[in-house]
């Protein structure tokens, strides 16, 4: 096993760690601060962060871009996290689409969204699947009931695609000028029969954005509602076959993914906000000191951090690999559970952290906020659904 | 004889407090504006509607105008409260703890009738008791199992100076500060420490508010300033070795953990409902095992988290049992401080996500419970100063500096 990174691999991390250090970790807290969740958002950082590459940098080298491999990939997410793991994810998410176009688009689509995509800084993707009354039931199909999960209806009229309903927590829904909308262009089959994907720019007429939701972590990250009113979608904007979103995207691995990045970055993520709180809790414990002498000198201090650094340390290796697996071609269920752990890592450090500084009377918001951030992983990465699907993976 | 069954006015006033809280304090509660945690306004109407019902004054002796109501009750009533709203519990049981303290134990006849009419009069007179400051660190941690704990003494200090006495220093994270008509402040004389009464009107006393990223304690927190602060003599309180304020903390009420038990319950109940309604996988959530297991751990975190807080209420109710061997010569206190807390908090945690990314918007009540176990798990000293604590019972260590102080 060989864990040397090359020096290419290294030159993205560095860059990573410069940008995160320098601009993001300034903005990070004062971001999270603002109470309104539409103004959180900060153009400026996503311009200067896609100057670097970091908006673009999944996208194939034929396509023009970066072609960077899983590996880079993981080390940059994790970089950026640790100065604001919502920041780091609003990037990340574009890569996330990026694999997509690159698995699913015929080479016109490439040509026609590709090519904007990566001419404009401000250029962010996003993709629509969950509904206010399907969220499980898009991620774990429940066999015995075929009318389960998302109800967006698309019509075909001539060459015309006609879309009625509405998405709701999606991710960049305020600031993206490119979807993916999975819709059911045939009610009367199972989800994975009667769904066709849709790619969606933002100005669609019959198509708006409905209010931003406003969540106690990632509040950078903006999550929003769509609305589709008669949206009016062209035929050649349909991804993959008709009726066939699933099969398109389940042979790149997950489907509400969209491929197998979806489970590498959300661990990645983590990562870096545990290296983030490691950091902060040894600081702390070395120069705050309690009755004449520095925290760390107390065993149940230590016992602490050890736990943290362990966690830590164990979920590194688990990405690595995970991101070594993917450019090997190497697919299991081993994604899944490490996204799995990585809820549980990220909960159990960001929580112990603030522990350690609330325990020496230290009130540090960032502590705070890097719990809030860690308990977005609940729903996302470690609900019962997300373990279970990667379970049944290993059954197959 | 150990007993649970609880009395028919306790049974009543549970009863009656649930029913306030239903049809009072969750409709004011669960607004937006309060789902907001950390900036949310106190309810000063429903304080008023509480204190009415004697809720203020309920550990205060029959004898004195108060309800006289045990340790067991308190915590009955604070879990009921904090139920619907954590600030307007954590408000009422410390004026009612210290209304029993100060008014049935540890004021002269004379002090007494100095300050209670108007405490009794006015549904609006909180009380407070001063006695953290922002320099000086008493936790256990370092100094475990050894003899020094701490920063033992006040930095807040009282000369006397004819018949008064003048304070000078400040004392932050004091519960009820906004709101206190009287308090309670600990302070060194330069022969060791000792409390005054010091009203609140008092010139030369300040109050604060605690900014809302400071905000780690559920009611009215605030910090307090005396600068050449002038009380009569008569103002210095007599305190026996028992007393919650001479600062025991293994015996006290255990009423934080009702409070969180309150909190625990709340995102309970509210998982379970949203379970039997959420249909996902073809049927009601809870009918899925992966639903109906996780909210029946909660359920027994509960459960579990009440036996430990009940039986510390009752011991404290009946100090005796300890002294016959009924139940142990233990911190018993400390011991439901150390479980209750991280056991609700993952309680919250986990009923939070049963309700899927709702789970986590500030416009629903699920971010606020978990937000809210977060508080109740990091106001306090801390689980590891309770278990150093709880270490140092067990060995029967007996600190040499408080021996010789004895």
């Amino acid at each position: 096993m060989d864990f040397m990174l090359s020096n290419e691999q290294r030159a993205w991390q560095m860059t990573a760690r410069k940008f995160a250090e320098e601009e993001i970790r300034p903005i990070s807290l004062e971001r999270d601060e603002i109470s309104d969740p539409r103004e959180t958002f900060d153009w400026e950082i996503i311009k200067k962060g896609s100057r670097l590459g970091f908006r673009t940098m999944a996208v194939p080298k034929e396509w023009g871009g970066h072609g960077t491999d899983f590996v880079t990939q993981a080390l940059v997410m994790a970089e950026l996290a640790k100065a604001d793991s919502a920041i780091s994810k609003t990037f990340s998410q574009c890569w996330k689409w990026s694999h997509l176009i690159a698995a699913t688009c015929t080479d016109e689509q490439k040509g026609r969204f590709l090519k904007p995509f990566l001419e404009d800084d401000t250029y962010l993707l996003g993709k629509g699947i969950s509904e206010p009354s399907a969220g499980s039931d898009n991620r774990l199909p429940p066999g015995d009931d075929p009318k389960a999960g998302l109800k967006l209806r698309a019509e075909r009229h001539g060459d015309e695609w006609i879309l009625n309903g509405e998405k709701c927590f999606i991710a960049n829904a305020s600031v993206g000028k490119l979807f993916f909308i999975d819709a059911r262009t045939d009610p009367n089959a199972p989800l994975k029969q009667g769904t066709t994907m849709f790619l969606v720019p933002r100005d669609t007429p019959g198509f708006r954005i409905g209010k931003v939701f406003n969540k106690a972590g990632w509040r950078f990250y903006q999550n929003g509602e769509m609305i589709f009113e008669n949206a009016r979608v062209p035929h050649a904007n349909v991804v993959g076959p008709v009726n066939g979103s699933d099969m398109k995207t389940h042979q790149a691995g997950d489907r509400t993914g969209g491929d197998i990045f979806g489970d590498l970055e959300l661990a990645a993520n983590a990562l870096g906000v545990c290296d983030d709180a490691c950091e902060m809790a040894l600081t702390l414990a070395r120069t705050r000191k309690q009755g004449g002498r520095p925290l760390f000198d107390q065993q149940l201090v230590q016992l602490k951090i050890n736990r943290m650094h362990m966690l830590t340390e164990a979920l590194r290796s688990f990405v690595m690999r995970i991101a070594w697996e993917h450019d090997h071609k190497v697919h299991s269920a081993n994604a899944g559970l490490c996204m799995n752990l990585s809820t549980d890592v990220i909960q159990e450090v960001t929580e112990i952290n603030l522990d350690i500084h609330m325990s020496a009377g230290v009130l540090e918001p960032r502590a705070d906020k890097l719990v809030r951030d860690g308990i977005i992983w609940s729903h996302l990465a470690g609900d019962s659904v997300q373990r279970m699907k990667a379970t049944r993976r290993l059954a197959k | 004889m150990y007993s649970l069954h609880l009395s028919p006015e306790q049974l009543e006033i549970r009863d009656t407090v649930r029913d306030f809280v239903a049809q009072e304090v969750v409709p004011a509660a669960l607004v937006p504006a309060r789902l907001e945690a950390r900036v949310r306004p106190l309810l000063l109407d429903v304080l008023d509607k509480a204190s009415q019902m004697g809720l203020r004054t309920l550990a205060l002796s029959e004898q004195m105008g108060g309800a006289g109501a045990d340790h067991l009750t308190c915590c009955i009533v604070t879990e009921e409260l904090a139920f619907g709203d954590p600030d307007i519990a954590a408000v009422l049981a410390q004026t009612s703890t210290l209304a029993h303290e100060l008014f049935d134990r540890a004021m002269t006849d004379e002090q007494r009738g100095h300050f209670l009419p108007a405490f009794l009069e006015d549904d609006r007179y909180q009380l407070a008791l001063a006695e953290h400051e922002p320099d000086r660190d008493p936790a256990l941690g370092v100094n475990y199992h050894r003899p020094k704990v701490g920063d033992a003494g006040f930095k807040t200090t009282a000369k006397r100076s004819g018949d008064v006495w003048i304070i000078n220093g400040a004392k932050d994270r004091v519960a009820n500060a906004p709101l206190a008509g009287l308090f309670a402040v600990q302070v060194a004389t330069g022969n060791g420490a000792s409390t005054l009464l010091v009203p609140r009107n008092t010139s030369g006393l300040a109050v604060a508010d605690i900014a809302a990223s400071e905000r780690w304690h559920h009611g009215a927190y605030g910090t307090v300033t005396f600068k050449d602060c002038r009380v009569p003599a008569e103002n210095l309180l007599g305190i026996d070795e028992g007393s919650p304020l001479a600062g025991d903390a293994g015996r006290r009420i255990p009423q934080d953990q009702a409070l969180n038990l309150g909190i625990g319950r709340v995102a309970y109940e509210a998982a379970l409902d949203y379970a039997q309604l959420r249909v996902q996988g073809g049927r009601r959530i809870i009918e899925h095992q992966a639903i109906g297991g996780k909210l029946a751990e909660v359920l027994v975190r509960l459960e579990v988290a009440r036996a430990a807080i009940w039986q510390a209420a009752w011991a404290s109710d009946h100090p005796a049992a300890i002294a016959d061997r009924s139940l142990p010569d233990l911190p018993l206190t400390t011991i439901a401080e150390a479980f209750v807390a991280e056991t609700i908090y993952h309680a919250t945690k986990d009923a939070a996500e049963c309700f899927g990314a709702m789970g986590v918007m500030k416009d629903m009540p699920l971010q606020k419970y978990v937000h809210d176990a977060l508080v109740c798990l990091h106001s306090g000293a801390g689980k590891s100063e309770a278990t150093l604590r709880i270490a140092e019972a067990l060995s029967g260590y007996r600190r040499p500096a408080l021996l010789a102080a004895e």
